[in-house]
C-alpha cells in the first residue's frame, strides 16, 4: 500500500471534478456572455442604422419631373460619397404589379452595384432588417423601409440602409478575446484554490498516514493526534482494534504463562517424589519425563508469547535499562564465580523495534549461556548500523568448536549434558530473532570463548 | 543454620522440609504471604527461600517490605516464574537469588549454602579457622586434615561460629539460629554443645567472653 497511488487517486478525483466543472461552467459564461455582447453591439449597429434610415427618408424629396431625389450634398456621413465605402444606401421603386425597380437612387459609395433585396411587402412606414452580402462580398446589415410620398400616393418605394458590419463584429470578436482570456485567469486562479482545498482538505488524511507509519516503525502504540469530526471515529475505531489486541494479547500470553506454572509445580513434586523412592527404575524414569515435560512448556511458552507478540505493532524497547536489569540478575545468579559483567556503554535511545518480554528472553538467554561458560569475564557490545541493532555477547570460556555451532543453535541440542539447563536457550533466541527478522551466529571471541551476535530490528 | 521456608503448595512444602532438615538446616515454614512477612520481620533467619505465587500477599511484595524494612537476610526466589523480567523484578526487589522450578535438590542447597557463606563474608565454600576446616559442601570437619566427628548439633553451633570467626556470638544468637520456632528453646543445652565441641577442637579454639557470648579464635 502507498500513500501516492490511494490518496492520489482520491485526490485525482476530487481535482478532477471540480476542475470539470469549473471549464464547463466558464465555457458557458463565455458563451452566453459573447453571445449577450454580440447581441448588444448589433441592436445599436440597428439603431444607427435606423437613425441613418430616419435621415434619409427626412431627406427624400420628389423632383419636378416627380422623381425621387436626395441631395448628396445634405448628407453629412462622408462613408456616402466615398465608393465601397462600407455604408450605403438605396431606393427601390415598388410597382403596383409588384414590379421592382432596383437601384432608383443609390448612394455614391454604392457606386455601380446595387443591393439586391428580395422584394417583401410590408406596411408603409414598417421596418425591416436583413443580412445581406455588399459590392465587395461583405456582409452587410440592411435596414429597409416602404414608404409612400404624399404627393405619389400611387407609388411606392422601399429605402434600405446597409452597413457593413465588419468592424462591429471585430469589436464582437475583440470582446470575445479578453473575455476568453480573463475566463482562462479566472480558471486557473480557481483551479489552483480548488488545489490548495483538496490539499487542505486531504491534510489530515496525509497526518494519518504518518500516524499509522509511526506505529509501523513502532514509534507510537496508537494513532496519535486529533482529526476532524469526519476522521476522528474512524482513529478511534482503529485505536479501539489496536487496544483490543494489544490485550488479547497480553491476556493470552498470561494464560499460557499461567497454565506453564501451574503444571511447573507439580512436576517439581513429582520429580523429588520419584528421587526418595526405594524402586531404582522410578527416579530416573521420572527425572527424565519431567525434564522432558519441563522442555515441552518452556519451548512452546516462548514460542506461543512470541507468535502473539512478534506482529504488534507500535512496539519500542529502550536497550540500556533493560541490559542493566539482566546483568544486575546475572550478578547475582552467577554471584559464586565472581565474573567481570561488561555492558559496555550503550547509548539511552536506542531501542530495540519489538516487545521488551521478547528481548529480555533472547538477550537473558545469552547472557546466561556465556554466564555459565566465562571463566572471568563477559562483554556485551552494541552497535548500530542503520536499522538494525547488532548485539555481542562474549565469555572468555572454552567457546564451542566451529562444528559444533550449528547443532548447539537446535532445539534441545545440550553440549554439557551435565549442567542444568533445558537446552533450549539457543533455539529461543534463534526461534524469537527469526520473527523479528532478525538472526543469531555464533563466532569465535577475541576473548577466547563464543561470540554470540544477535542482530536485530532497531526502533526509530 | 536456620531457614524460612515459604510456599504454599503442601507436598512440595514437605519435601523441601525433609531435604533441607536433613540438610542440617533448622527450617520455619509459611504458607502465605502474610505469616511470611510477619516471620521474616520478627524472627532471625540466615536464609529465606521464598515462592511468588503466594496467598493472601505475594512473594515480590513480601520481599519489598522486608528490604524496606531493613531486613537484609539473604533471600532465594525459587518460582515457576521463569522469564527473565520476572528475574530482573525479582532480583530488583531486593532477592539475592533465583532458582526456577522445576529444580534440582544439589543446585538448591549448593545455591543456599553459598548465599549463606556470602551473606557472612566467606568467599570460599571451605571455611577455615586456624587448623580447623569445614567444607560446606560436604559437611566435613577437619583438624589438621583429620576428620572430626561432631553431633549435628554440634556441628550446626560450629557451622554458625565458622561463619563468623573472630565475632562474639551471644548465647541466643546461636539459639535463634540452631533451633526453629517451634523448637522448645533452651540455652543451656548450647553451653552443653560448647562444651563438647571443646573437647574435639584445640582448647581455647571457643573463647567465652563474659556476660556476651562465645568467639571462635585461631589456635
Amino acid at each position: 500500500m502507498t500513500w501516492g497511488r490511494r490518496a492520489g487517486s482520491l485526490r485525482l478525483r476530487l481535482l478532477g471534478a471540480t476542475l470539470v466543472t469549473l471549464a464547463l461552467a466558464l465555457t458557458g459564461a463565455h458563451v452566453w456572455l459573447g453571445g449577450l455582447f454580440r447581441d448588444h453591439v448589433l441592436r445599436q449597429f440597428d439603431i444607427s442604422l435606423t437613425q441613418q434610415l430616419d435621415q434619409l427618408t427626412a431627406r427624400l424629396v420628389l423632383d419636378a419631373q416627380g422623381q425621387p431625389q436626395i441631395d448628396p450634398n445634405r448628407l453629412t456621413d462622408p462613408r456616402w460619397a466615398r465608393p465601397y465605402s462600407g455604408l450605403y444606401w438605396q431606393l427601390d421603386a415598388m410597382g403596383d404589379d409588384d414590379q421592382l425597380r432596383r437601384g432608383v437612387l443609390r448612394s455614391r459609395s454604392l457606386w455601380d452595384a446595387e443591393l439586391r433585396l428580395e422584394a417583401d411587402a410590408l406596411a408603409n412606414g414598417a421596418l425591416h432588417n436583413h443580412d445581406s452580402t455588399g459590392p465587395r462580398g461583405e456582409t452587410l446589415r440592411v435596414v429597409e423601409r416602404s414608404l409612400q410620398i404624399a404627393e405619389q400616393p400611387q407609388a411606392r418605394w422601399r429605402l434600405m440602409v446597409a452597413a457593413d458590419t465588419r468592424e462591429a463584429l471585430a469589436a464582437v470578436d475583440d470582446f470575445n478575446g479578453v473575455l476568453a482570456a480573463s475566463l482562462v485567469a479566472l480558471g486557473l486562479l480557481l483551479a489552483l484554490a480548488a488545489l490548495a482545498q483538496v490539499g487542505v482538505g486531504l491534510a489530515p488524511l496525509r497526518k494519518l498516514q504518518g500516524a499509522l507509519q509511526r506505529v509501523r516503525e513502532g514509534r507510537a502504540p496508537r494513532l496519535e493526534g486529533r482529526f476532524p469530526a469526519e476522521v476522528q471515529p474512524l482513529i478511534d475505531d482503529f485505536n479501539g482494534v489496536l487496544d483490543r489486541n494489544a490485550e488479547v494479547v497480553a491476556r493470552a500470553r498470561t494464560q499460557a504463562g499461567n497454565l506453564a506454572h501451574a503444571l511447573k509445580t507439580p512436576l517439581a513434586v513429582l520429580e523429588n517424589a520419584a528421587r526418595q523412592s526405594t524402586d531404582p527404575t522410578l527416579a530416573p524414569l521420572v527425572t527424565e519425563q519431567v525434564a522432558l515435560a519441563q522442555r515441552h512448556i518452556h519451548w512452546h511458552l516462548a514460542r506461543a508469547r512470541a507468535a502473539a507478540t512478534g506482529h504488534l505493532p507500535g512496539q519500542r524497547t529502550p536497550l540500556a535499562p533493560l541490559l542493566d536489569g539482566l546483568l544486575r540478575v546475572m550478578d547475582k545468579l552467577h554471584a559464586a564465580r565472581a565474573l567481570d559483567l561488561d555492558g559496555g556503554d550503550v547509548p539511552a535511545d536506542w531501542a530495540f523495534a519489538g516487545e521488551e518480554q521478547d528481548l529480555q528472553e533472547m538477550l537473558g538467554n545469552l547472557l546466561d549461556n556465556a554466564c555459565r561458560s566465562a571463566r572471568t569475564a563477559v562483554r556485551v557490545r552494541v552497535q548500530r548500523e542503520g536499522a538494525q541493532l547488532q548485539i555481542a555477547v562474549d565469555d572468555d570460556g572454552p567457546g564451542i568448536a566451529p562444528e559444533q555451532r550449528a547443532a548447539v543453535l537446535q532445539r534441545g541440542v545440550r553440549l554439557d549434558e551435565s549442567r542444568p539447563g533445558s537446552g533450549l536457550g539457543l533455539a529461543i533466541v534463534v526461534e524469537l530473532a527469526t520473527l523479528y527478522g532478525g538472526a543469531l551466529t555464533l563466532d569465535s571471541s577475541d576473548l577466547g570463548g563464543l561470540s554470540a551476535r544477535l542482530t536485530l530490528p532497531a526502533a526509530a | 543454620m536456620r531457614i524460612l521456608l515459604v510456599e504454599d503448595e503442601p507436598t512440595l512444602r514437605a519435601q523441601l522440609r525433609e531435604a533441607l532438615t536433613s540438610a542440617g538446616y533448622a527450617v520455619d515454614e509459611a504458607d502465605n504471604g502474610r505469616d511470611a512477612h510477619f516471620l521474616g520481620d520478627t524472627e532471625a533467619f540466615d536464609a529465606v527461600i521464598l515462592d511468588l505465587g503466594l496467598p493472601v500477599l505475594d512473594g515480590l511484595t513480601v520481599l519489598k517490605r522486608w528490604r524496606d524494612a531493613g531486613r537484609t537476610m539473604p533471600v532465594l526466589i525459587l518460582t515457576a516464574r521463569d522469564n527473565w523480567s520476572e528475574k530482573v523484578a525479582g532480583i530488583d526487589a531486593g532477592a539475592d537469588d533465583y532458582l526456577t522450578k522445576p529444580f534440582h535438590w544439589e543446585e538448591l542447597l549448593a545455591r543456599l549454602r553459598a548465599l549463606i557463606r556470602r551473606a557472612a563474608g566467606q568467599a570460599s565454600p571451605v571455611l577455615r579457622c586456624g587448623e580447623l576446616q569445614l567444607d560446606t559442601r560436604s559437611g566435613r570437619v577437619t583438624l589438621g586434615g583429620q576428620p572430626v566427628t561432631l553431633t549435628s548439633h554440634e556441628f550446626k553451633v560450629l557451622d554458625y561460629l565458622m561463619h563468623r570467626p573472630g565475632a562474639v556470638v551471644s548465647r541466643s544468637e546461636l539459639t535463634e539460629h540452631i533451633y526453629a520456632q517451634d523448637f522448645d528453646r533452651d540455652s543451656n543445652t548450647i553451653e552443653v554443645f560448647v562444651g563438647r565441641l571443646r573437647k574435639k577442637l584445640p582448647p581455647d579454639c571457643i573463647e567465652t567472653v563474659r556476660g556476651l557470648g562465645y568467639r571462635l579464635v585461631a589456635p
